[in-house]
C-alpha cells in the first residue's frame, strides 16, 4: 500500500547542505507491521516525517524521491508529488496515514478537553453530526482500554497519567480512521509493565482494524515483538532490510551484527558489554563510501571507505547494503 | 568489591506535605514517597535499584545525598580512614584538603541524616551524582573544564590551579576524553561523550559513593554499552560504590551486585543480582522481568497482566501496596503490611507467601 523509493532529504544549513537521508527504499504491505531500528541520527523520524509531508521549510526532497501510496478508496497518491497546502495533504494526514509520538503531552493540546479534541478529528475526518462523534470517540476510548471512557472523555491531558495518555493519544490517532499508522517510539517513555501493556493494545488493534503500521523504535527488543518486517538504518540509509525472524536470527550486515550483540539481556549475566566501537559520526561529517566503515571491524581498505555499496538481497525477501555480501567484496576480503 | 558495609539506610522515610488551597483554608497531606526503607551498600559494591515512575527510587539516592531531606530513618556514612592513599596520591600540595579529610576520618560512622550544611558541604565532596539528561545537565557557557572542575572548587577540597588541572586531566584520561576535549564547550559533544563529562565531574573528587540516576536511559544500546564498561572499569580502578537508579532492569543485571525492586514507596525485594533475576520471589519482581519484551522472536511474550496503573501514593493501597494488582492477592494481603524479612541468605522479601512461590527462570 505504501512503496518509497530513492528518498532523500537534504536540509540547508548554516554549514552548507546536508543530506541526513540518502536513497531510502522500503515498503508496507496492507496489515502488517514495518519496524524501522537505528540510533538517535539515523533519520528514521525524518524519513517517516516525509510520507506525510511535514518536514520544515529549508529542507528538499531530491528529484529521484518516489512515494507512491494507495488510499482507502484505491486511488494512488503521489506523496512526493503533492503541493504544500494542497486538499489532498490534508486528507492523507490523520484520514489516511495517521501518527503517534513519543510524548503524548505533544499531540494534545492542554486546553482543551480529551473528548474535545477527538469530536474535532472525527467531524472532520468522518463527517459525521457532534452527537454521533462524541460517542465514536467513547467507543475509540473504551476500545484502547481506557476504563470509564464516558466520565474521561471530559478530562484535561494532563489529569491522565502517563500511560493513559498514550491510550488517549492512540485513541486520538485511531479516531480518523488511519489505514496506516505511523509510530514512533510510542513506548520509549513508559515503565515495562506499561509499554507491555501498550504492546499488547496495538497488536489487537491491528489484528481488528485490519491496519498497516511503521513502528519506529530503537528497542530491538520491542520489535522482535511486534513486527513483521525490520529495517535497520544507519546514518540515513537501511543497510539492511527483512523478515523480523531472519535479521534477528541471522543478521547479515556488521553493523545489525553489533546491534544485536550491544543489548543487554535480563536471561544472561555478562561481565561487559560489547558496544558497537567508536561514535556515530555527524551528519555534516559523512564517511565516504560505506558510511559504517568507519566503525565496522570486517572493512575492507580500498573499497568499503571508497565506493557506496548497492543494495543487494543475499536470499528472497532479504536485503543488504553491505560489499561483503558481494563478489568484488569477497574476492578483496 | 571488600564486605565492609559504606552506607547504611535505616527506615529511611521521606515525606512530602501536600498543600490543597481551598478558599479560607488550606489542607495539607502527607505524601509518602519514601516509607521505612532499609538496606545498605558495601565499599566498591553496585547496587541497581528498580522500579517503576513514582516508585520512590530517585527520592531514595536523593536522600541518601541529603539533596532532599529525608523526614524520617537514619543514613549512616562509614568512614573510617581507608583511603588513605586518597591523600598521598596527591602529594604535598593536597595537606589542606588533608586536613579537611583528617577531620571527617576522624568521625568513623557519621549520621547524614542529621547534618548541618556546613559539615554536608565537606560531605559531598565524597559522594556524588550522575543525571539521566546530559543535555540539560551542563553549563552550556563553561568550558568541559570548568566543568569538571566545579566540584573541587565549590567544596573548597582543592585551591591550586595546577592541582586542580592535574586532577582533572587525570580523570578525563580515565573517562576516555582527551585533552582537547577540555578547552571545548558541552555543545560540541554528542550524547554519549556527554555522558561520560558528567562522569568525570561525579568523580573527580574521588568519591566513595556515587548516584547514578538514569544515567544511561537516555542514550542508544549502543553507547550505551559503552557507558556501562566505563562505569565498570572506573569502579574497578577506584572503588568506588554506586547506587544505579534505573527503570530498565536489562541494564541494571549487567551492571549490579545486588539489586533492590521498589513499589509505591517501598523496597518489595532486595536480593543479589543473580538469585533477583532467576529466582525471584515477589509477584511483582516476577511481573516487571516477564514484562521485558526480548529480542528474540522465537521468545514467547506473554507478561503478567498487572491491572490497573501503579496507585498514587498520596493514598496507598492498605495492607501490601501491591495487592491491588498482584495476580495472586489472597485476604490477608489488603489487611496486613508484610514484613521486611531475610527469607534466604542476603535475600529480602516483603510478601507474606513469598515461600510458596517459585519464578525460578532458565538461565540461557
Amino acid at each position: 500500500m505504501l512503496t518509497v523509493e530513492n528518498l532523500s532529504i537534504s536540509f540547508r544549513t548554516d554549514e552548507g547542505l546536508i543530506t541526513p537521508v540518502q536513497g531510502v527504499s522500503f515498503s508496507v504491505e496492507k496489515g502488517k507491521t514495518l519496524g524501522l531500528v537505528g540510533e538517535s541520527g539515523s533519520g528514521k523520524s525524518i524519513s517517516t516525517k516525509a510520507l506525510m509531508r511535514l518536514l520544515p521549510g529549508n529542507s528538499t526532497l531530491s528529484p529521484e524521491t518516489r512515494i507512491r501510496y494507495t488510499a482507502k478508496d484505491g486511488r494512488e497518491i503521489k506523496i512526493d508529488e503533492v503541493k504544500p497546502g494542497a486538499r489532498a495533504l490534508r486528507k492523507l494526514r490523520g484520514g489516511e496515514i495517521g501518527m503517534i509520538f513519543q510524548e503524548p503531552m505533544a499531540s494534545f493540546s492542554p486546553v482543551y478537553t480529551v473528548g474535545n479534541q477527538m469530536i474535532e478529528t472525527i467531524r472532520l475526518h468522518r463527517g459525521v453530526g457532534k452527537r454521533e462523534a462524541r460517542e465514536m470517540a467513547i467507543e475509540m476510548l473504551d476500545k484502547v482500554g481506557i476504563s470509564n471512557a464516558p466520565e474521561r472523555i471530559d478530562q484535561y491531558p494532563h489529569e491522565l497519567s502517563g500511560g493513559m495518555r498514550q491510550r488517549a493519544m492512540i485513541a486520538l490517532a485511531l479516531s480518523a480512521g488511519p489505514a496506516l499508522l505511523i509510530a514512533d517510539e510510542p513506548t520509549t517513555a513508559l515503565d515495562v509493565t506499561i509499554q507491555a501493556q501498550v504492546l499488547e493494545l496495538m497488536r489487537d488493534l491491528q489484528r481488528d482494524l485490519g491496519m498497516a503500521m511503521i513502528f519506529i523504535t530503537h528497542d530491538l527488543g520491542v520489535i522482535a515483538q511486534i513486527a513483521d518486517e525490520v529495517a535497520v538504518m544507519y546514518l540515513g540509509t537501511i543497510v539492511e532490510r527483512g523478515p523480523t525472524r531472519d535479521v534477528i536470527r541471522s543478521p547479515r550486515h556488521p553493523y545489525t551484527q553489533g546491534l544485536l550483540k550491544a543489548i543487554p539481556s535480563v536471561d544472561k549475566l555478562h561481565d561487559r558489554l560489547s558496544p558497537v566501537p567508536g561514535d556515530i559520526p555527524s551528519p555534516t561529517e559523512r564517511p565516504s563510501g560505506c558510511p559504517f566503515h568507519t566503525r565496522c571491524s570486517e572493512v575492507v581498505p580500498g573499497l568499503c571507505d571508497r565506493t557506496i555499496p548497492d543494495e543487494i538481497s543475499p536470499s528472497p525477501a532479504r536485503a543488504v547494503r553491505c560489499w561483503l555480501h558481494t563478489e568484488e567484496g569477497r574476492s578483496a576480503a | 568489591m571488600n564486605q565492609d558495609v559504606l552506607i547504611e539506610v535505616k527506615n529511611l522515610e521521606v515525606r512530602f506535605p501536600i498543600r490543597k488551597k481551598k478558599l479560607f483554608s488550606s489542607e495539607v497531606r502527607q505524601l509518602r514517597a519514601v516509607d521505612d526503607v532499609s538496606f545498605n551498600i558495601k565499599r566498591g559494591e553496585t547496587v541497581g535499584l528498580v522500579g517503576e515512575s513514582g516508585s520512590g527510587k530517585t527520592t531514595v539516592g536523593r536522600a541518601i545525598l541529603r539533596a532532599i531531606d529525608p523526614t524520617g530513618g537514619e543514613v549512616i556514612f562509614h568512614t573510617d580512614g581507608q583511603d588513605t592513599d586518597l591523600a598521598q596520591a596527591e602529594g604535598e600540595e593536597l595537606r589542606k584538603f588533608r586536613q579537611h579529610m583528617n577531620m571527617v576520618f576522624s568521625e568513623g560512622s557519621v549520621k547524614l541524616s542529621s547534618m548541618g550544611p556546613d559539615r554536608l558541604r565537606l560531605f559531598r565532596s565524597k559522594m556524588s551524582l550522575v543525571f539521566q539528561d546530559p543535555y540539560s545537565s551542563l553549563n552550556p557557557r563553561m568550558t568541559v573544564r570548568d566543568i569538571i572542575a566545579e566540584p573541587l572548587i565549590a567544596s573548597g577540597m582543592m585551591k591550586d590551579r595546577d592541582a586542580i588541572d592535574a586532577r582533572v586531566r587525570d580523570i578525563a584520561g580515565r573517562c576516555k576524553l582527551n585533552l582537547e576535549h577540555l578547552r571545548r564547550f558541552p555543545h560540541a559533544f554528542s550524547g554519549g561523550q556527554r555522558q561520560r563529562i558528567c562522569i568525570a565531574r561525579a568523580l573527580v573528587s574521588r568519591p566513595d559513593f556515587v548516584v547514578c540516576d538514569e544515567s544511561v536511559s537516555a542514550l542508544d544500546v549502543s553507547i550505551q554499552a559503552e557507558i556501562v564498561n566505563l562505569l565498570k572499569d572506573l569502579q574497578e580502578e577506584m572503588g568506588v560504590a554506586f547506587l544505579f537508579i534505573a527503570h530498565d532492569l536489562s541494564v541494571v543485571a549487567q551492571m549490579s551486585h545486588r539489586v533492590a525492586v521498589m513499589y509505591v514507596g517501598k523496597f518489595v525485594e532486595y536480593a543479589p543480582t543473580e538469585r533477583l533475576f532467576f529466582h525471584p520471589r515477589h509477584p511483582y519482581t516476577h511481573a516487571l522481568l516477564s514484562a521485558i519484551p526480548q529480542a528474540d522472536p522465537d521468545v514467547e511474550f506473554d507478561p503478567i497482566r498487572l491491572e490497573g496503573e501503579i496507585p498514587n501514593p498520596l493514598n496507598a493501597p492498605s495492607g501490601c501496596r501491591f495487592h491491588s494488582r498482584c495476580p495472586f492477592a489472597r485476604e490477608r494481603c489488603s489487611a496486613d503490611a508484610p514484613e521486611w524479612r531475610e527469607i534466604a541468605p542476603d535475600h529480602h522479601v516483603a510478601c507474606h507467601f513469598a515461600e510458596e512461590f517459585d519464578f525460578s527462570r532458565p538461565h540461557s
